[in-house]
C-alpha cells in the first residue's frame, strides 16, 4: 500500500516537472541536435541560443511584459482594496447592492464584450499599445471580492472607530491605520494579477498587432514562424519567459495558494 | 446597537456629527474607481456587443440592422460552430472527471504525508503558474510525429515500429488538449482539496477512529462528504472555464498565422477559438462575433446553474 502511495506521487511530481526539465535541457542544444535523441541531459549550445534570442526584439518585449504585469498589478490591486474596504467597513445604503454587483461582474466571462471593448480601446486613441491589456484589470471583480472577505476578517471596526473619534480623517484611517493590516491581502492579490497579466495571451493577440508592442506570449508564438527550426532558442525564450513567474511563485507561494483558495473553502 | 450611539451622542456631539458626515460620502468615493472603471471598461463593452451583435458590421464599413439573424445563422446554418461546441464538451468530459479524481486522490496522499507536504505541493502546483505558450510547445514538440519524445520512447520500447502522426489524427487532438489541461491543473485541484481538507476538523476523524472506521470507510463516509462544496465549486467552475477553452488547442496548434485551421478537421476548434478567428484573424464579422460570445453567454450561464443543480442536489438526499 505504502509502496503504491509514494509511486503515484513519485509519478505525478515526475509528470509535473518533466515538462520544465525538458524545457531546460532543450534550450542548451544545437537546435538540429536536439532530434538525434532524447534530449535529457545538458548539452553546451546555451550561451549561442541566448546571444539568437537577444539579437530579435527580446529585451523590448520583455519590458513590455512587465510594464504590463506591474501596471495591472498597481491597477487592479489599488481598485479593488479601496471598494473592499468600503464595502467591508462602512454602514452605507447602497452596501449590500454593492457587494451583490461584486459577486455578479465576477460570473460575466470577459469574452462576452471583447469586441465592444477593442472598438472602444480604437476610439480612445489607444489601439496598438499596451494600455488595453493593462486597463482591462481596473475593475477586477475577483479582486474586489477576495478584498471584501479579507478586509472584514482582518480589520477591526473598533480601531477605525477610535481613530474616528480621534479626529483622524477618512483617508489618513485609511492609509495609515487599515492598509498595514491588510498587506497580506495585497501581496497575495499582486502575486495573482502578475501571473494571470504576465502569462495572459488572448487579449493581447487580438488588441495589439503592432510588433513593437508585443507581449511575451504572443512574441514567443510568433517567434515560432520568423525562426521556424530553431527549437534551441525557442525554447531558451521559453525558459527566460517562465522565470519571473516562477521567482514570484517560489517567493509568495504559500500566501499565493490560500489566496488562489480562499474562494473555494469559503464558498 | 442604538444605545450605544445615542451614548456616545451624548458624551461627544461634536465626534458624533463628524463621523456622520465623512461616513456618508467616504465609502462612496472609495468605490468610486472600481465602479467609473467598470462601467467604462466593462459595463459599456458588453452593451456595445449586444448592440453590434444586432448589426452586420465588419469593422470599417456602415453597419446595418439585421435583428436577431445573426443569431438564427449561428444556430442554424453554420455547422462550424456546433462542431466548436461539440470538441469544447468532447474535451471538458475528457479532462474534468480525470482531474476531479487525481485531484482528489493526489490531495488526500499528500495530506496524510508525514514530511514533506509543502514540497510535493509546490512542485506539483508549477505546472498551473506557467505560461500557456510554454505548455503549447512542449506538448506539440512531445507529440511530433518526427521528432517528439513519446514517438521516441514508444519506439525505444519496441511498442511501435514507426512514429504515429499524433497532431494530425482528429480524436488524439482532442486527448492531447485534454492532457494539457489536466496536466496544467491538476496542482490546482490538488491545492483546493489540500485546503479543504485542512478545514476539515480532526476531532471527527478521532471520533471515528474510535467507533472503529478505518481507512477507506473513513474516506467515502467523511471526507468526501465534507469536500462535496468544494467538489460542486470546482465542477461548477471548470465548466465555466472550459466553456472558454482557447489557450492550450491555438498554442498547440501554432502562433497567429501558422495555423487557422483548428487542427485536424476541426477537431480542436473551441467556440473561443471560433469566435476569435471569425472576428480577429480569418475575417472581420463584429456583428457575427459579437452574436457568438452573447450566444457562448446564456450557454455558459445555463451549464453553469444545471451543473451546480446536478452535484449540489445529489448530496441533498442522503
Amino acid at each position: 500500500m505504502r509502496i503504491v502511495k509514494w509511486l503515484f506521487i513519485g509519478a505525478i511530481t515526475v509528470i509535473s516537472l518533466f515538462p520544465f526539465y525538458v524545457m531546460i535541457m532543450m534550450s542548451t542544444y544545437y537546435s538540429e541536435n536536439i532530434f538525434k535523441g532524447l534530449p535529457l541531459i545538458p548539452s553546451d549550445f546555451l550561451l549561442e541560443n541566448l546571444r539568437t534570442v537577444f539579437k530579435t526584439d527580446f529585451l523590448r518585449v520583455y519590458a513590455n511584459s512587465l510594464t504590463v504585469s506591474i501596471g495591472s498589478v498597481v491597477l487592479g490591486v489599488l481598485t479593488s482594496t479601496l471598494i473592499g474596504y468600503a464595502v467591508a467597513k462602512f454602514q452605507f445604503k447602497l452596501r449590500n447592492t454593492l457587494n451583490y454587483f461584486i459577486i455578479i461582474t465576477m460570473m460575466v466571462p470577459a469574452q462576452v464584450g471583447l469586441i465592444g471593448y477593442i472598438i472602444e480601446m480604437r476610439h480612445m486613441g489607444f489601439g496598438n499599445t499596451l494600455m488595453p491589456v493593462i486597463l482591462t484589470w481596473s475593475a477586477w471583480s475577483f479582486g474586489a471580492f477576495f478584498m471584501v472577505q479579507f478586509i472584514r476578517d482582518t480589520v477591526p471596526g473598533e480601531i477605525l472607530e477610535c481613530a474616528r473619534i480621534d479626529g483622524a480623517s477618512e483617508p489618513r484611517i485609511f492609509f495609515n491605520i487599515a492598509l498595514p493590516l491588510i498587506k497580506p491581502g495585497i501581496a497575495t492579490l499582486s502575486t495573482l494579477v502578475f501571473l494571470w497579466s504576465w502569462n495572459n495571451y488572448l487579449l493581447p493577440l487580438v488588441t495589439i498587432n503592432n510588433a513593437k508592442s508585443f507581449t511575451l506570449p504572443v512574441f514567443i508564438s510568433t517567434l515560432g514562424i520568423v525562426h521556424r527550426t530553431d527549437y534551441g532558442a525557442r525554447m531558451a525564450a521559453l525558459a527566460m519567459a517562465t522565470l519571473p513567474v516562477l521567482i514570484v511563485f517560489l517567493i509568495g507561494s504559500r500566501t499565493f495558494i490560500k489566496g488562489i483558495t480562499a474562494g473555494a473553502v469559503k464558498g | 446597537m442604538r444605545t450605544e450611539t445615542v451614548s456616545k451622542a451624548e458624551v461627544r456631539p461634536r465626534a458624533v456629527a463628524v463621523i456622520w458626515s465623512g461616513v456618508k460620502i467616504w465609502p462612496y468615493l472609495f468605490a468610486l474607481p472600481f465602479i467609473l472603471s467598470y462601467f467604462t471598461f466593462h459595463f459599456y463593452p458588453l452593451v456595445y456587443s449586444f448592440w453590434l451583435s444586432l448589426h452586420d458590421w465588419n469593422g470599417i464599413g456602415a453597419k446595418t440592422f439585421v435583428g436577431l439573424r445573426n443569431y438564427v445563422t449561428l444556430l442554424t446554418k453554420d455547422p462550424l460552430f456546433i462542431k466548436s461546441l461539440y470538441n469544447t464538451f468532447v474535451i471538458m468530459i475528457m479532462s474534468v472527471p480525470l482531474m476531479i479524481l487525481l485531484g482528489m486522490v493526489l490531495a488526500y496522499l499528500i495530506f496524510h504525508l508525514a514530511k514533506g507536504r509543502v514540497f510535493f505541493q509546490t512542485v506539483n502546483f508549477l505546472p498551473y503558474i506557467t505560461t500557456p505558450v510554454a505548455i503549447g510547445f512542449i506538448f506539440s514538440f512531445m507529440f511530433d510525429w518526427q521528432t517528439g519524445i513519446v514517438n521516441a520512447v514508444l519506439i525505444k520500447l519496441g511498442l511501435m515500429t514507426e512514429g504515429y502522426y499524433w497532431l494530425q489524427d482528429p480524436l488524439m487532438a482532442q486527448v492531447i488538449i485534454a492532457l494539457m489541461i489536466i496536466w496544467r491543473n491538476l496542482g490546482y485541484f490538488m491545492a483546493i482539496y489540500l485546503a479543504g481538507m485542512t478545514a476539515i476538523p480532526q476531532d471527527i476523524y478521532e471520533a471515528a477512529k474510535v467507533d472503529g472506521s478505518t481507512g477507506l470507510h473513513t474516506f467515502t463516509r467523511i471526507t468526501l462528504p465534507m469536500l462535496k462544496n468544494i467538489t460542486v465549486f470546482l465542477i461548477v467552475t471548470s465548466i465555466i472555464g472550459g466553456l472558454q477553452l482557447f489557450d492550450e488547442p491555438k498554442l498547440l496548434y501554432g502562433g497567429w498565422s501558422a495555423s487557422t485551421s483548428g487542427g485536424p478537421d476541426n477537431a480542436a476548434l473551441t467556440v473561443i477559438w471560433k469566435f476569435i478567428n471569425d472576428s480577429f484573424i480569418t475575417g472581420t464579422r463584429f456583428g457575427y462575433g459579437s452574436a457568438l460570445a452573447y450566444t457562448l453567454f446564456v450557454i455558459i450561464v445555463l451549464f453553469s446553474i444545471l451543473s451546480y443543480r446536478i452535484s449540489a442536489g445529489k448530496g441533498e438526499k442522503s
